[in-house]
């Protein structure tokens, strides 16, 4: 375990060096992030002009979901993507062997090796708005409302990354499979809105197949005091029925790799 | 007998693959319904490779060479037959067998592009756990070897085809295998890298004992580096055995060059042998091997003075490994 962790700050160290060396790009990136955000808060404003509440969530409340959902996204494309994207990369360039021939676990290397650090901007800026909308709220937050919003927001990233694995998993057999990930990314937008709000078979899809709806919405719940304590105990059954799933789809992906590939 | 350090049995693997007839219609019916072909990459085949030796495996493309290095190196589950290397079976994958193994392809690269390559190599020192102090000792030899100093802290992006190949090696060797397989890794590099490359392979077998299992399509790697080859065709092996007798056994005779100050009239060289080649005043005569030395000797005999000159040698093996490949048997 100490030795994963040891890597994974490695990775880390080698990532920023990378990022560092491209100042410009850094600093036109963090730009155009905030520049979305900024906007977005913007449209929220805007919309509550017209009205007090969207489906009982009033702008405080849809500023820290608003806050949870730059964090989310944030860290969802600063670890899983870019590792995600590497790997299918790597099964049609056949690259893919050497980390297979590592000794260590296969998925950890595949999934958390490489990261696009210029994220933690969006994570910050989104930790902000949060802040913000619970200053907003003015009614203080409890212990036990941080550590409920803590718990929720890291069950939703498991149930992401094992959305994501579960993706790339699929590119052993079908090699091309980016366009699944352009899918998984339209639907990353409409969770900048509570699933709530939405019809039936969007909030089903946002709760299920495609979870990230999930992995915002019950934080900003637990944090904007909104949270039904059986919510977030679904969550964490489904993300350990999740995790469960896609380790064995994994695991059984490889074997169809290693049993297959010329 | 004591155990080998590779020791491979009936290994056999076969690939299903759909079968594609040409045409969109085909390629219509073909989503739908798929033909599938067993084609068999490895047909049964066995060996044993003792520990510090180099071995050439030779082979048309498509003989099943990468596939059995694959199977060896863990990446490919066999359809049968049974494999042990370093008294570990491959395809479990043991970390006990990782840790002790290389493999290495020529045209598959696995550092990462957009940074230098000594990054790379720390991301490898955690990964196989290589202490500090036997990790400085490996990469200043690997540097020293391969002349890498300049080249460990560009992107390997900006590096040249030899220059990413020669860091590509550094990179499968830090952790010392003490076996290592090579798919073509002399693959593009011009001909003063590929001696590099091949100079160092072999200090690599010398200083640290490495057994390796090599494959080419450039026969001067072998013929430098393998005393012992293994030929394979359609994935049986054909040949198991040294190299020089592979010559002996595939082509039974000589090459005698004459080149004569007057010119050859009338064909008068073909008395001594069959005539191989004419061209630019050189005739090359094809005798059987036991008669080189005496009819060598007839020439000069002969011909005397008006010899300009003479030589004696083996048929270019390119020649020799074609001709089982054409004829798919070892006499």
């Amino acid at each position: 375990m100490r030795r994963y962790l040891r890597l994974f700050m490695l990775f880390i160290g080698v990532e920023a060096q990378y990022e560092l060396q491209y100042r410009a790009n850094l600093v036109a990136n963090v730009l155009q992030q905030a520049m979305v955000i900024v906007t977005s808060v913007a449209a929220v404003l805007i919309l509550f002009s017209y009205t007090d509440s969207l489906n009982g969530w009033s702008i405080a409340q849809m500023l820290v979901l608003l806050g949870v959902y730059y964090v989310v996204q944030g860290m969802i494309d600063l670890i899983f993507r870019p590792s995600v994207e590497r790997l299918m990369e790597q099964v049609r360039l056949g690259t893919l062997d050497y980390a297979l021939l590592k000794p260590i676990n296969s998925q950890f290397i595949v999934t958390l090796r490489h990261m696009r650090l210029i994220q933690l901007a969006n994570v910050a800026l989104g930790l902000v708005i949060a802040v913000a909308g619970v200053v907003r709220l003015g009614e203080g937050l409890g212990a036990l409302d941080v550590l409920a919003f803590i718990v929720a927001l890291a069950t939703g990233f498991v149930l992401v990354y094992c959305l994501l694995l579960v993706i790339a998993t699929l590119s052993f057999w079908f090699v091309r499979v980016e366009n699944l990930l352009v899918i998984y990314g339209a639907f990353v937008d409409a969770a900048r809105f509570p699933v709530d709000i939405y019809p039936g078979w969007l909030r089903v899809t946002l709760s299920s197949v495609i979870p990230i709806g999930l992995a915002v919405t019950i934080p900003a719940q637990a944090i904007a005091g909104r949270l039904a304590p059986e919510s977030l105990a679904l969550m964490l059954a489904a993300a350990v029925a999740a995790w469960l799933f896609s380790g064995w789809f994994w695991r059984r992906g490889l074997r169809s790799y290693t049993g297959a590939s010329a | 007998m004591t155990r080998a350090i590779i020791e491979v049995d009936g290994l056999t693997k076969t690939f299903r693959v759909a079968e594609r007839s040409e045409g969109v219609g085909a390629s219509m019916r073909a989503l739908v319904r798929r033909r599938y072909k067993d084609v068999p990459a490895v047909a049964g085949i066995s060996f044993r490779i003792e520990a510090g030796e180099i071995v050439g495996f030779l082979g048309p493309n498509g003989a099943g060479k990468t596939t059995t290095l694959k199977a060896l190196s863990g990446l490919l589950h066999p359809s049968g037959g049974t494999a042990r290397v370093l008294g570990h079976v491959p395809w479990k994958r043991e970390n006990a067998y990782l840790r002790q193994m290389t493999l290495l392809m020529g045209n598959r690269s696995q550092l990462v592009w957009d940074i230098p390559a000594a990054d790379s190599f720390r991301v490898l020192q955690e990964i196989y756990g290589i202490p500090e102090a036997a990790y400085q000792r490996t990469l200043g030899e690997l540097t020293e070897l391969l002349d890498l100093a300049p080249l460990l802290h560009k992107p390997v992006r900006g590096l040249s085809l030899g220059e990413r190949m020669k860091v590509e090696f550094a990179a499968g060797l830090l952790h010392l295998p003490r076996v290592a397989f090579l798919d073509e890794p002399t693959i593009g590099l011009d001909v003063s890298m590929q001696g590099r490359i091949r100079q160092f392979v072999a200090e690599l077998n010398q200083r640290h004992g490495v057994t390796i299992l090599l494959t080419s399509h450039y026969m001067a790697d072998v013929v430098a580096l393998c005393k012992r080859v293994l030929v394979i065709h359609r994935g049986k092996l054909l040949y198991d055995g040294g190299l020089s007798a592979l010559a002996a056994r595939l082509a039974p005779y000589k090459l005698i060059g004459v080149t004569l100050r007057d010119g050859e009239t009338d064909g008068e060289l073909s008395r001594y042998g069959e005539i191989d080649k004419r061209g630019e005043g050189r005739v090359t005569l094809r005798v059987p091997r036991d008669q080189a030395a005496v009819t060598t000797a007839r020439v000069v005999h002969d011909l005397g003075d008006r010899l300009a000159d003479l030589s004696l040698g083996d048929p270019p093996i390119e020649d020799v490994i074609d001709k089982v490949f054409t004829t798919e048997s070892v006499a």
